[in-house]
């Protein structure tokens, strides 16, 4: 009983996933299912159509340059959660991890309205900031793990041992955060890879992102190359989370057993 | 104050600072054909409860509330497979399936609702595509991995002695569920009903595509004022209204969960 | 005078209102093995952090070799330490962790490998260079540990309960090992213990700890067998205290009964503590100087004794030990006449 239902849910999980990919095979722009045949040709569009191609780069900009600042700053906040002289420490914890909660629509219309007031309407620098701040929980979070299950009779022992602090850091802390350190790097490529209401609000033909790009095709056009960009979203996110599994083991992650 | 925080509260000004921005413009006066507001107005707030809003805010609690009841029925055996499983490997699997859509962003979920309920696999009896029914099978889809996680988390917190216990005194699968199981994983039910609640009430992909715009959640509504219309005090007082659901609703989490810690 | 390796001068250490160590003075000599002993809490691993530079004294100097490192770095200290969870780098191998501390002081690669081999065979660890500490038995890992804090030669070796891990049997084996490395090295040595067993059978001198002070500090027969405070006469082995009043400067009355007491002159008059270990009592047939009745209420077979608590005439209670096999048959209920040896009264200081 539990093992069909179980299975059946998973099935529904799935299914959306399983049409995309079919779809995206389909040779002709009125969709059927199962398909006719099979084509490669709504591929072919994706990379030759040049608003995904800017908005692809556009992507791959901001999500670098979001991560770029987000990961060292989310791991110091998370080393000082911990380790540092903090008072307080709960509503530090809670303020790093808000921008979780706020309605992306919320900041969204925020960052636009404080965008047009610094004269920013048309830069990225706008996009950076935001991802900067909705990947910074998932940085903070992640790394805040990996420095918990941390003794910190180890950083002591390396200075009984005569190592100065950032000696410390370098040979011992750093190393045994890496496991923190790469999920929060999966998680905030991911997330800011993924973003779309707040930018959504906060760019334009120019510089948005591949995520509105597609929501723009699928609101203005009805052919399977949104399927084909989609099927490829769903294989490199596949991968991602199935390496992740592999070395991370994301049931420790999140079942903290 | 530590020199470490330093960077992540920089971060988190450049955030405070936009929604300061957004909570200065809710309270300034609407210029039709103009992106400079006026003077200081309560005006956008008592928008909100103009009558072609209130069906809006109606609609958005109806499918949270729905969204919420049907994601946890749903979640349940899943998490709980997940939690209890003894074999890697099907806690491997079932965490994968779990968490692609997770990782697989809101647009692509979304446009492969639109081809699931559009009629393009199998001919649905009743329409599904533009309704209340397609929006709300695409939030539970949206909300599973959640909901999943937050239940196998509060799950795996169960030491399974306690089920055997109550079987070695005579309840059936059934009774050890709901005498034993049930009542216990009542906190992850309880945060994870609140947190989906919560996220469903701001959700904007979601209806925006598979409603067609028939279907009008808050965000819709701000998105249509904001980006359409141009009217962004209007747009800011309704984002507003979403942020302070939702902290509402977060903060009563955390009073719950505090209130059993102590 | 020689001066002292390790010295602590008045050195108090408050976390927020609770004081953990108070006013403390400590003086460690060269080659001296000393062991801290007290419950948990008392201050003991406190007053290692204080030494080791981990932990800053609130009031008071640290002294090493008679210079003040006080407010200096531990990396600076150029101290071995010991952890109790050993600490040992799970990212390292064996011989990478106990390298660590000569790659800090830039040696060369041809002399790391040199000391890093002697410090193994030192523990008879040399076969496991190349295993991640993880893959190592607990008594294996606490070699490593101890490899790891004598490789580059420290002034003094700190010990954080190095034994409190291991299970009895490899404890004891350990304590031995310990002892031996000590003898052939001749290093400086605290030793943070909660276990009596462990300070008598290691230290020279023992500093028994209670709330942030030193009750008492010692040999460890001295400790054992001149106990200086009720605290200390509780804390080591087991003993009865028996309240009197001193008639004269040698006798006591306990429960009616006079009591020849050796060592210190009491004052006639004054309420003293007696303290005596269980060991020490004896029964006899017949009464007599030093002999009390007491009635039995418990009995606990042990093999080679039987410890059998009493009471007597007033309802103080004392703990026997009979050696087995009994010379009566003994039963709950039953009257014994207790023999207690004059000198073998502790006179407890009244506090």
């Amino acid at each position: 009983m539990l093992r069909l239902a179980v299975v059946l849910l998973l099935a529904f999980m799935t299914l959306p996933t399983v049409v995309v990919v079919a779809v995206s095979f389909n040779p002709t722009a009125i969709l059927s299912f199962p398909p006719a045949g099979l084509s490669l040709r709504w591929y072919a569009n994706v990379l030759t159509y040049p608003q995904f191609q800017r908005a692809a780069l556009n992507s791959v900009l901001v999500t670098g340059m979001a991560v770029a600042l987000a990961l060292p700053a989310g791991t110091l906040a998370a080393l000082a959660l911990e380790r540092g002289r903090l008072r307080g420490r709960h509503v530090w914890a809670a303020l790093f991890l808000s921008p979780l909660v706020v309605p992306g629509v919320a900041a969204g219309l925020g960052f636009l309205i404080l965008a047009a007031a610094l004269g920013l309407l048309r830069s990225r620098a706008v996009l950076v900031a935001a991802h900067v701040a909705l990947v910074l929980p998932f940085v903070v979070r992640s790394v805040w793990v990996s420095v918990r299950n941390l003794d910190p009779a180890l950083e002591r022992a390396a200075a009984s041992l005569g190592a100065t602090p950032w000696r410390a850091f370098r040979r011992v802390t750093l190393p045994l955060l890496r496991p923190g350190l790469f999920a929060g790097l999966l998680f905030a490529v991911v997330v800011s890879l993924n973003e779309f209401v707040v930018s959504l609000f906060i760019s334009n033909r120019v510089t948005e992102i591949l995520p509105v790009a597609m929501f723009t095709y699928v609101v203005n056009y009805t052919d399977p190359t949104i399927a084909a960009l989609s099927s490829l979203f769903i294989a490199a996110t596949f991968v991602v989370v199935w390496l992740a599994d592999r070395y991370l083991d994301l049931g420790r992650v999140f079942l903290r057993r | 104050m530590s020199f470490r925080l330093l960077p992540a509260v920089a971060v988190l000004a450049v955030f405070a600072a936009a929604l300061a921005a957004l909570f200065r413009w809710s309270l300034l006066e609407f210029v039709p054909g103009s992106l400079q507001p006026g003077g200081l107005t309560l005006a956008n707030f008592r928008a909100v409860l103009a009558p072609q809003y209130v069906g809006a805010i109606r609609d958005t609690v109806v499918l949270s509330a729905l969204t919420t009841v049907l994601t946890l029925v749903c979640a349940y055996p899943v998490a709980y497979a997940l939690a209890r499983t003894a074999s890697r490997r099907v806690r491997s699997l079932i965490l994968v399936l779990t968490l692609a859509p997770f990782f697989t962003g809101a647009i692509v979920r979304t446009y492969a609702w639109v081809l699931v309920l559009g009629n393009t696999v199998v001919t649905w009896p009743v329409p599904m595509l533009f309704t209340e029914r397609g929006v709300l099978v695409g939030l539970v889809h949206f909300s599973m991995p959640t909901m999943i996680l937050i239940l196998a988390a509060a799950l795996s917190h169960i030491d399974p002695v306690y089920e055997r216990a109550a079987a070695s005194l005579g309840a059936s699968p059934a009774h050890v569920f709901r005498r034993v199981t049930l009542p216990l994983s009542m906190p992850g039910i309880v945060s994870g009903g609140l947190i989906v609640f919560a996220w469903t009430l701001s959700a904007f992909p979601t209806p925006e595509l598979l409603g067609g715009g028939k279907v009008k959640m808050i965000a819709n509504v701000v998105k249509d004022l904001g980006l359409d219309s141009f009217n962004w005090p209007g747009a800011a007082a309704f984002a507003l209204l979403a942020l302070a659901l939702t902290l509402a609703l977060l903060t009563l989490v955390g009073r719950l969960s505090s209130d059993r810690a102590a | 005078m020689t001066t002292a390796v390790v010295e602590l001068r008045g050195c108090t250490r408050d976390y927020g209102a609770v004081r953990a160590v108070d006013a403390l003075d400590l003086a460690v000599h060269e080659g001296e093995f000393l062991a801290l002993l007290g419950p948990s809490g008392c201050g003991k691993t406190t007053t290692l952090n204080l030494v080791a530079g981990f932990v800053e004294p609130t009031a008071g100097r640290v002294l090493i070799d008679g210079e003040d490192v006080t407010g200096r770095p531990p990396h600076l200290r150029g101290l071995g330490v010991v952890f109790q969870s050993y600490a040992l780098f799970p990212h390292l191998s064996v011989r990478e962790n106990v390298a660590f501390g000569l790659r800090e002081r830039r040696m060369a690669a041809a002399e790391i490998e040199r000391r890093v081999g002697d410090a193994l065979e030192l523990v008879r660890l040399e076969p496991a260079g190349r295993q991640r500490p993880s893959e190592l038995s607990g008594g294996m890992q606490q070699r490593v540990a101890l490899a790891r804090a004598l490789v580059y030669r420290p002034r003094v070796l700190l010990l954080d309960e190095p034994l409190a891990a291991l299970d009895k049997k490899l404890r004891e084996g350990m304590r031995d090992e310990l002892r031996t490395i000590h003898r052939s090295v001749g290093i400086t040595t605290i030793f943070v213990t909660h276990d009596q067993a462990e300070a008598l059978g290691l230290a020279d001198r023992i500093a028994v700890m209670n709330r942030g002070r030193i009750e008492q500090l010692g040999p460890p027969r001295e400790i054992y067998e001149r106990p200086a405070t009720r605290f200390v006469a509780d804390f080591i082995g087991a003993s009865t205290v028996l309240r009197g009043r001193a008639v004269a400067a040698d006798r006591v009355v306990v429960a009616g009964g006079t009591l020849h007491v050796g060592g210190r002159a009491l004052r006639a008059g004054a309420d003293v503590e007696l303290a005596i270990r269980p060991e020490r009592l004896r029964l006899v047939a017949a009464a007599g100087d030093n002999v009390l009745d007491a009635r039995v209420e418990g009995l606990v077979y042990q093999g080679a004794q039987t410890e059998v608590t009493a009471r007597l005439g007033d309802g103080q209670r004392v703990l026997v030990f009979v050696g087995e096999p009994a010379p009566v048959p003994l039963a709950v209920g039953q009257t014994l006449r207790l023999f207690l040896p004059g000198e073998a009264f502790m006179v407890l200081d009244d506090r």
